[in-house]
């Protein structure tokens, strides 16, 4: 190699070395190569769906009714949405549902991932009993809950009665019973979740300032509630995050247990969506129903994640 | 008194009269064919097993859907005589009603044809027939009159039966695969105890007997609701027992009962002239003493479907129900049924006496897609399922057939109680409406029925609100021109 020749080149500064062009490109096919698996993939169970949803929500469609042919009606399906008594109710139950649900989860959860986070011996122990629920379908969880309700047999039924809870037509039997019932199903299963969320970030909280809020004098309660907790607001952000869009899509254990009633009392946004487009056949205006959830949880799920950048940025 | 649709009599499409000369020659074409057949790829069949069924079609692979019963498990165990006769194979696949009708719907409306016979519910034959899924049967009839065992009888098929499953537009469009129907089942034993009619007499004043009016229906609801300690029939009872027992869940179940009701009290549905009725006086009246019953049912029944009300029978805690007649052979299973010999069977009551009692018809049909690799190959199959032997089979087994025959056969009739009373019950029932809207129509009566069951609105309010929603959905179709 003639290394002279080259240092009495002027110095090169600002312009960058180019590569060769043909290891540029080949790397490129490499990259692209090497991911079209996954884009395809997401193509085809994300992009297409949603696509195609979009452009149904515009027409007409019903697979049972020859005069609904996909013919283009623009925003009529939209326009619907807005006049439907019916829709705006299960939004409401919706809403309330997983207010609630979350709301008591996070609770419950972060107060037993306090506790657990305190346990020394049996903390493996008890967090494996915890998992047990998490572990369970959501359609098990519902027939469980079915049978535990039952007016008759059910033990859970039985013991709601003995503690004058519940009268002798059993939960189900009235509206506010049966949604009580299924914000208490979720809440069963999904409280251990966050109670492991916490568990995990107070874990790994950094001991450096918990050190000093004790040389400070800070007792326990206030350790946890002004420094402990403060750190794994993130962690229990996410963790929201996670129950929120997870309970907004809440279908299996609505279905086995009370079908959406008594009347709609828990006829919650899927069950509705379900029953227009799999029961009634309603494509399209299935299809607007969908995107416009779509939208809703894109929004929250946007929202939650700038708040999150925030607090994890101060 | 309104219908619920249009099940006006129509002579069943006429079979061409069978002719030795044209079976004669089908059998001796089916040989050359059956012998081309097995050297070509097609099915390995004997001539000699035909029994006059045509092998023409064998070496066919037919796809069947229907709904998980017992019908269809039995089906599927007699399948391979069919085949050993025809030549013909059939997969038999069974689903539950929500994933069947989803499954059809997208396997019609894509024209995959992955099915070639589907038992559909009869109320989605508007949907299904008039978005022309479906072969006329008719002209199948016709062209495979001499393809046909002689074990088949069209005739036989019960005619109500097939009008309400097949008929849509005046056309046939496919044949009965059950024959669920509704009836009043009740616990004989309690009805002819000494002690229970002296003290009914002295309490209503009429003697205790099944129920004719739902006066009747309603004081007997009450006369056996009785609490855990009471007597009932001579013994002191441990747990409490209802008088009457109801699927009053947000559910086509309840939309179901309540049509029961509304059927003799002059409401209903749809009107005879295609009109909606479902804020109709006899609607509201019907929704109201249904309402009223809950009171002797047992608790939790807003949220009971079909299985509760099943399981409340057997068990011995409901004296009496208006149920499927299909559940009948449950009542009498020794290993799932504490009422076994204790069950009587009856009309569905009526408003006053001298009505005529109407039950409601609950059939599903075959039908053969337009799809379907061999439509006269799916024909022979759906006629080979309603041939006497394949009937008398269901029959049985604990299932439900579709013919005549099969009902009032005395080896059948001594084994089943309610054999008779289903065929008497076939013979007057009517029909829910099989609109392609019905499903949705279906989803609006299901949640104000609900609504009024558990006091959310009163009965007038909850079906006024359906009423208007209906209107909606059916707008400028209405009235309806066929239902």
């Amino acid at each position: 190699m003639n290394t002279s020749a080259t240092a009495e080149r002027p110095p090169q500064v600002s312009a960058p070395r180019r590569r060769p062009r043909g290891l540029d490109s080949r790397q490129r096919w490499t990259r692209i190569g090497m991911q079209a698996p996954s884009l395809v993939i997401l193509l085809v169970v994300l992009a297409f769906p949603l696509v195609y949803s979009l452009s149904l929500s515009f027409q007409s469609y019903s697979p049972v009714d020859p005069e609904a042919n996909g013919q283009w009606i623009g925003l009529g399906n939209y326009a619907r949405m807005f006049q439907d008594t019916q829709f705006g109710q299960a939004i409401l139950v919706t809403i309330a549902y997983v207010v609630l649900a979350v709301a008591l989860e996070t609770v419950i959860g972060t107060a037993i991932g306090v506790w657990l986070s305190r346990l020394m011996r049996t903390r493996r122990l008890v967090t494996s009993f915890l998992l047990l629920p998490m572990i369970a379908t959501p359609l098990v969880v519902g027939l469980m809950f079915s049978f535990g309700l039952n007016a008759q047999f059910g033990y859970m039924t039985d013991a709601l009665q003995a503690l004058g809870l519940v009268g002798e037509a059993g939960v189900l039997d009235s509206p506010a019973g049966a949604f009580a019932a299924l914000v208490a199903m979720d809440v069963w299963e999904w409280t251990p979740f966050i109670a492991l969320m916490v568990l995990a970030g107070l874990s790994a909280a950094p001991q450096a300032q918990i050190q000093a809020a004790q040389i400070d004098g800070c007792n326990t309660a206030q350790l946890y509630w002004h420094v402990m907790l403060p750190m794994i607001r993130p962690v229990i952000g996410v963790a929201i995050l996670f129950r929120a869009t997870e309970a907004i899509r809440q279908f299996d254990q609505v279905y086995i247990l009370t079908g959406g009633g008594p009347g709609s009392a828990t006829t919650v946004n899927d069950i509705f969506q379900y029953r227009v487009s799999f029961t009634a056949f309603d494509m399209s205006y299935g299809a607007a129903l969908g995107i416009a959830t779509f939208l809703v949880v894109a929004v929250l799920a946007w929202i939650l994640f700038r708040f999150l950048g925030r607090k994890g940025a101060q | 008194m309104f219908r619920f649709a249009q099940t006006a009599p129509m002579s069943p499409p006429a079979r061409r009269p069978r002719r030795l000369l044209l079976v004669t020659t089908a059998t001796a074409a089916s040989l050359v064919l059956a012998g081309c057949g097995a050297g070509g790829g097609g099915g390995d069949v004997d001539p000699e097993d035909a029994n006059g069924w045509s092998q023409e079609f064998a070496g066919t692979e037919l796809n069947v859907l229907a709904e998980a019963t017992l019908n269809s498990e039995i089906l599927a165990e007699l399948a391979p005589e069919f085949t050993r006769m025809t030549g013909i194979e059939v997969a038999i696949e069974t689903a539950p009603f929500a994933q069947l009708v989803q499954s059809v719907t997208l396997d019609f409306s894509t024209s995959q044809g992955d099915f070639d016979v589907v038992s559909i519910p009869y109320d989605y034959l508007g949907a299904y027939a008039g978005s022309d899924y479906l072969e006329e049967i008719t002209p199948l009839i016709e062209a495979n009159a001499d393809k046909v065992g002689p074990e088949f009888n069209q005739e036989d098929i019960l005619p109500g039966l097939w009008d309400t499953a097949a008929v849509w537009n005046g056309k046939y469009y496919g044949m009965p695969s059950n024959s669920a129907v509704t009836m009043m089942i009740y616990r004989a034993d309690l009805f002819e105890n000494e002690t229970e009619k002296a003290a009914f007499a002295a309490q209503y004043g009429y003697e205790l007997a099944p129920a004719t009016t739902w006066q009747q229906y309603s004081d007997i609801a009450e006369f056996f609701t009785r609490d855990a300690g009471e007597q009932l029939a001579g013994e002191t009872l441990t747990e409490p027992v209802y008088g009457v027992t109801i699927a009053g869940k947000r559910h086509e179940a309840a939309v179901f009962e309540w049509i029961n009701y509304a059927n003799s009290f002059g409401g209903g549905v749809v009107s005879p002239e295609g009109e909606l009725v479902v804020d109709s006086e006899g609607s509201v009246e019907s929704l109201e003493y249904m309402n009223s019953l809950g009171e002797f049912a047992p608790p939790g029944y807003t949220s009971a479907t079909w299985d509760e009300v099943t399981a409340q029978l057997q068990q011995g805690i409901a004296a009496q129900a208006i149920s499927w007649g299909d559940t009948a052979g449950a009542m009498e299973n020794p290993d799932q049924s504490a009422v076994v010999g204790k069950m009587g069977y009856g009309d569905v009551p009526v408003s006053a006496e001298g009505d005529d009692p109407h039950a409601l018809h609950g059939a599903w049909t075959y039908t053969i897609s337009k799809e379907a690799t061999d439509v006269n190959a799916a024909y022979l199959f759906v006629a080979w399922a309603l041939s006497a032997p394949v009937q008398k089979a269901i029959g049985e087994k604990g299932g439900v057939p579709a013919t005549r025959s099969a009902f009032e056969d005395a080896d059948l009739i001594a084994t089943l109680p309610s054999w008779p009373q289903q065929l008497t019950s076939l013979e007057n029932a009517l029909a829910r409406p099989r609109n392609a809207e019905w499903p949705q129509m279906l989803e609006q009566l299901a949640l104000q029925v609900s609504n009024a069951l558990v006091g959310e609105s009163t009965p007038e309010a909850a079906l006024g609100k359906a009423q208007g929603d209906i209107t909606g959905i059916l707008g400028d179709k209405l009235p309806l021109k066929a239902f």
